[in-house]
């Protein structure tokens, strides 16, 4: 237990407690703008935890994930647009189809590392753009492609609650995934690969498997993330999945704090939430998100999650089921 | 943590007698319109929107400044879509929900236009489009969607009656791939079959080259008498530049982004670039006539921009909206002011022809004026009004 | 006289990517580190440039040496307020902070510079009408590219090897400890180093200036080509980002031309993906790994 000062008193579960219930009545009380909004920060915890699990908690430094979110948006999208699928069977088949080709991505990946790896992903992300843009024949390229909206019937809920709840439930399963996962055996193993990729092969763990695993779930969540993003936008483009987004990830993941799951849904928020403010200002953004993950980077790498973790009582994110969680 | 069931249950039977209606008569009030409109304010191309929006933006004023339309003055209100479809839906939401408009008069766009279009749709506010050519907008016709500017195919159509006017047997198109350029060069393929014409030469650049000396070496191997040029300033400058470099220079033909010509001139390397050049393009005279003097004096004093043919397709969209709101009649509904627009004539101060809309189509504006560089000014030399 | 011109220009333009791809290299040598907004070094060294030459009308000449001593305070500025801080970190680290650090720089050139337009215009020191040499039509501005750009690579991969600072450098690199055992100062080298990779890249820009255009978005892209030079040639390898450099400036011209306009943009990470996944090491071996 640290003996680092307690700086102010507010319980983790009580936050999570507010978050939910102030999520979940949002389409009761607030207009579609906001029901809008906030379905785009619930999309991005989904991203911003898978994100997490493969570079904060096994330390892969990859760049493709935005890729896999567009993946996962485009073929959602497209095949609801070419192939009218129904969302239902179109949103599980494009989540299939974005982490199978995370993983078909990974494969080749697994022997690099460190600047390797990095400068492949990257590589990889922009390759992926420009397929995007220019396989138009299948992608529609620049100009994209419009995504009929959902039918939610028999339940009478236009369509923007009616993802957005989804949206909420898949947050919370994803959410709740993730806690568990990173608390078992693999989230240590994950983080064992993290700190030293040596010492964790001598300690008998089966380092490339445990990595696919991780590229795995990152794509999982990014595909599933992606298939709602094209169905609450109702638009897929190309722009949409640059750099940029990718910057913001990272920001989400950095901000809220490296191998700390509660710290993505918080850093993804947050992110959002500072993108809308800075509605109209666009320049601004590139600044703003640059010298945040700059700024983070220098002086609080282990971004507010650490922060919390380290003044507040009840923020720490065990690798393992210990009483501290239980006690209040 | 407690459990939060009830809490929700009681809260939302609570806000169940909330249902705000998004579509009773809102934005109206006895002394005030509120229109809304969503573009490109920041990012790269906002440079061909905010001139626009603040072109209407001067008619406007000077409506309230007479008094307003049947007593009520016009509050103009701009969300930025960064070109984006995800940050234009929520611009749009933004402006349906929240501001709640009468009307929108705008939008530019059109990879955020698409993603907007069905929410103004399912909102059923009427949209005037001022500044974005996309035929799929307004193509096939919706009930709540018009459009102040000549759409994608008369450019199209337009340069190539103009190399069919003017003689040349040798037909040379250079495109660029994307959005903006597929929706012209499909138009475009179209029209060279209708009248029959095989081009000797099609090069696709990508939007943002640095170096086309290539493409104007291949063109020049076919030996053109003219070039249609379906490109943005960013791929134009770079190849009237190299054209100019190796000695290619027919008469060529730009449409809308180029209307600057002065400005391209200068990237290109001075006026001798474009002294075969020639634009077609949305709007009636050049930044420097007459006709227009006293628009120009209008948006210099109140933006300071430099004044160029985009303010006149705001100003054109502007009186088009203007005008629809008079015909609307002093106790204006949304079903009123559509039904006003369908059948809307009327003619704007800075566009050559009428404005002409039908129940059928709503393409209301069909003129394009023909634009040169003469002496340093950028000068109209003529109008034509393509058909299909 | 089209495949002449596309070989002379993708000579041209691999010289720039090959001058870009030495500072890139002199500084994971040195350092241990790829620093990822050197793309928008070369992008604000050019406006730099542009600034004195173009918009304060001071001579070609000068305003290049101006220039290229602004980059390298550029290069000291961001050494002092962010590389220091991350010299000893992990990749990770610096690789996302330079990542942040290049947005950063584009947002902030497009706020200064942005309203210039889309194109900034640029003249060239020589005549801009191409000319016959020997049967191939060659543009003035593209043999003073060349001549300069090798030049400088030249001096440099010499001057990395021989001279005591060169030497200097590469001790500092294989240890620290030891380079500061034997006096070296580290920081020193390090701001150094930083500071002549900016300055090299100021000087790639000034010169393609006049063949290309400006604009706040070309640092990444010349950033991948930089890059996939260094990765082609092994990463860390000097003379090797030099033949890769020119080799990414040929093939992309060969491809814009005869396989179609937009495979000159993918050229690039196609090379960096096949060479890491097939051959890490490149076409000459890498050199001055750290331990990762």
């Amino acid at each position: 237990m640290s003996n680092a000062k307690r700086l102010f008193w507010l319980p983790r579960g009580y936050v999570i407690g507010a978050g939910f219930v102030g999520f979940a009545v949002i389409p009761l009380l607030l207009s579609q703008y906001y029901i809008f909004i906030a379905n785009i920060a619930l999309i991005h915890i989904v991203l911003a935890v898978g994100l997490n699990i493969v570079l904060g908690f096994t330390g892969q430094l990859v760049f493709a994930n935005g890729v896999l979110f567009g993946v996962g948006a485009y073929a959602t999208g497209l095949l609801m647009v070419d192939a009218h699928w129904p969302f239902w069977f179109a949103f599980p088949a494009g989540t299939a189809i974005a982490t199978i080709i995370g993983v078909l991505v990974a494969l080749p990946a697994l022997r690099l590392r460190g600047l390797y790896l990095a400068l492949a992903t990257v590589a990889f992300a922009q390759f992926a753009l420009w397929v995007f843009i220019h396989f138009d024949s299948l992608t529609h390229g620049v100009s994209g492609a419009v995504i009929p909206p959902l039918n939610f019937a028999p339940l009478p809920i236009i369509p923007p609650v009616g993802i957005y709840y989804l949206s909420f439930v898949l947050v919370i399963v994803a959410v709740y995934l993730a806690i568990n996962l990173v608390r078992s055996r693999i989230g240590r193993a994950f983080v064992a690969i993290r700190e030293s990729e040596r010492a964790a092969e001598a300690l008998a763990i089966d380092v490339p498997r445990y990595k696919l695993l991780a590229y795995f779930i990152s794509a999982v969540y990014a595909g599933a993330a992606g298939g709602l993003f094209s169905a609450v936008v109702g638009a897929v483009v190309p722009d949409q999945f640059n750099l940029f987004q990718i910057v913001l990830q990272f920001c989400m993941v950095l901000v809220g704090g490296i191998g700390m799951i509660w710290g993505s849904v918080l850093g993804a928020i947050a992110i959002i939430g500072l993108q809308e403010m800075l509605r109209g200002l666009r320049e601004l953004q590139e600044v703003g998100f640059g010298l945040l993950l700059l700024l983070t980077v220098l002086f609080l790498p282990g971004g507010f999650g650490a922060f919390l973790a380290k003044h507040v009582a009840g923020w720490r994110e065990n690798l393992r089921n210990t009483s501290e969680d239980h006690a209040r | 943590m407690r459990k939060p069931l009830p809490f929700v249950l009681a809260l939302s039977l609570c806000s169940a007698g909330f249902a705000p209606s998004v579509f009773a008569e809102e934005g109206i009030t006895p002394t005030t319109i509120k229109i809304g409109t969503m573009v490109a304010l920041t990012g790269p191309l906002s440079p061909l929107f905010i001139p626009q929006v603040n072109g209407t933006q001067i008619v406007f004023d000077e409506v309230n400044a007479a008094g307003g339309i049947h007593g009520r003055k016009i509050e103009y209100i701009r969300e930025d879509d960064e070109c984006l479809p995800a940050r234009g839906v929520g611009a749009i939401k933004k402006l349906i929900y929240e501001v709640k408009p009468f009307i929108i008069v705008g939008g530019g766009c059109s990879n955020a236009a698409i993603a907007e279009k069905p929410e103004i749709i399912a909102a059923k506010i009427p949209w005037i489009i001022t500044a974005s050519t996309a035929d799929g907008l307004t193509d096939p016709v919706s009930p709540y969607i018009f459009s102040s500017i000549s759409p994608a195919w008369t450019e199209a159509y337009g340069i190539l009656q103009l190399a069919i006017d003017d003689k040349k047997q040798r037909i040379a198109v250079v495109y660029q791939t994307d959005a903006w350029g597929k929706a012209r060069i499909e138009p475009l393929r179209e029209a060279l079959k209708k009248k029959g014409i095989v081009p000797v030469a099609m090069e696709e650049v990508s939007p943002e080259p640095t170096d086309l000396t290539p493409t104007a070496l291949k063109i020049q191997a076919a030996n053109p008498d003219i070039v249609l040029m379906l490109l943005y300033p960013k791929a134009a400058v770079p190849f009237l530049r190299d054209s100019f470099k190796v000695g290619l220079k027919p008469t060529m033909v730009g449409v809308s982004p180029l209307l600057e010509i002065d400005q391209i001139a200068k990237g290109a390397g001075g006026p001798e670039t474009v002294a075969n050049f020639r634009v077609l393009g949305a709007a009636g005279y050049g930044p420097e006539d007459a006709q227009v003097a006293q628009w120009k004096a209008k948006v210099e004093k109140r933006f300071g921009d430099r004044f160029n043919l985009y303010h006149l397709q705001g100003i054109a969209g502007g009186q088009f909206a203007v005008e629809a709101l008079r015909r609307a009649g002093p106790d204006p509904t949304r079903e009123k002011i559509l039904t006003a627009m369908s059948t809307l004539e009327a003619k704007a101060d800075t566009y050559a022809g009428p404005f002409k809309c039908t129940p059928t189509d709503h393409q209301c504006q069909k003129t394009l004026g023909i634009f040169a560089l003469k002496d340093g000014r950028i000068t109209g030399v003529g109008q034509t009004t393509p058909s299909r | 006289m089209l495949l002449t011109y596309l070989l002379v220009s993708g000579i041209t333009s691999g010289a720039m990517y090959a001058l870009v791809a030495v500072g890139l290299v002199i500084c994971y040598r040195t350092t241990g580190h790829l620093n990822f907004s050197h793309g928008e070094m070369y992008m604000v060294g050019g406006y730099f440039a542009f600034t004195f030459h173009v918009l304060w009308g001071v001579p070609y000449l000068p305003s290049l040496i101006l220039a290229v001593v602004a980059g390298g305070v550029m290069g000291l500025l961001s050494d002092r307020l962010v590389f220091r801080r991350l010299i000893k970190a992990p990749p990770m680290a610096m690789v996302v902070a330079t990542v942040a650090l290049s947005f950063l720089l584009k947002g902030i050139a497009r706020f200064l510079w942005g309203g210039q337009g889309e194109f900034v215009p640029f003249p060239s020191i020589v005549s801009g009408a191409p000319v016959q040499f020997l049967g191939v039509t060659i543009f003035p501005q593209q043999t003073v590219v060349l001549g300069v750009g090798l030049l400088a690579m030249v001096a440099l991969t010499l001057l990395f090897r021989n001279t005591r600072a060169g030497k200097t450098m590469q001790a500092t690199a294989e240890s620290q400890r030891a380079a500061y055992l034997v006096g070296v100062r580290v920081e020193r080298v390090y701001s150094a180093t930083w500071a002549a990779a900016a300055a090299l890249a100021t000087l790639a820009a000034v010169l393609m200036a006049p063949l290309t255009q400006l604009t706040p978005d070309i640092g990444f892209s010349l950033l991948i080509k930089a890059l996939a030079a260094t990765v082609l040639g092994g990463l860390g390898n000097m003379p090797g980002a030099i033949v890769g450099g020119f080799v990414i400036g040929i093939t992309e011209a060969l491809a814009a031309a005869y396989i179609d306009s937009t495979a000159q943009d993918v050229s690039a990470f196609v090379v960096i993906m096949l060479v890491l996944v097939v051959k890490p090491t490149g076409l000459f071996g890498a050199k001055g790994q750290r331990d990762v």
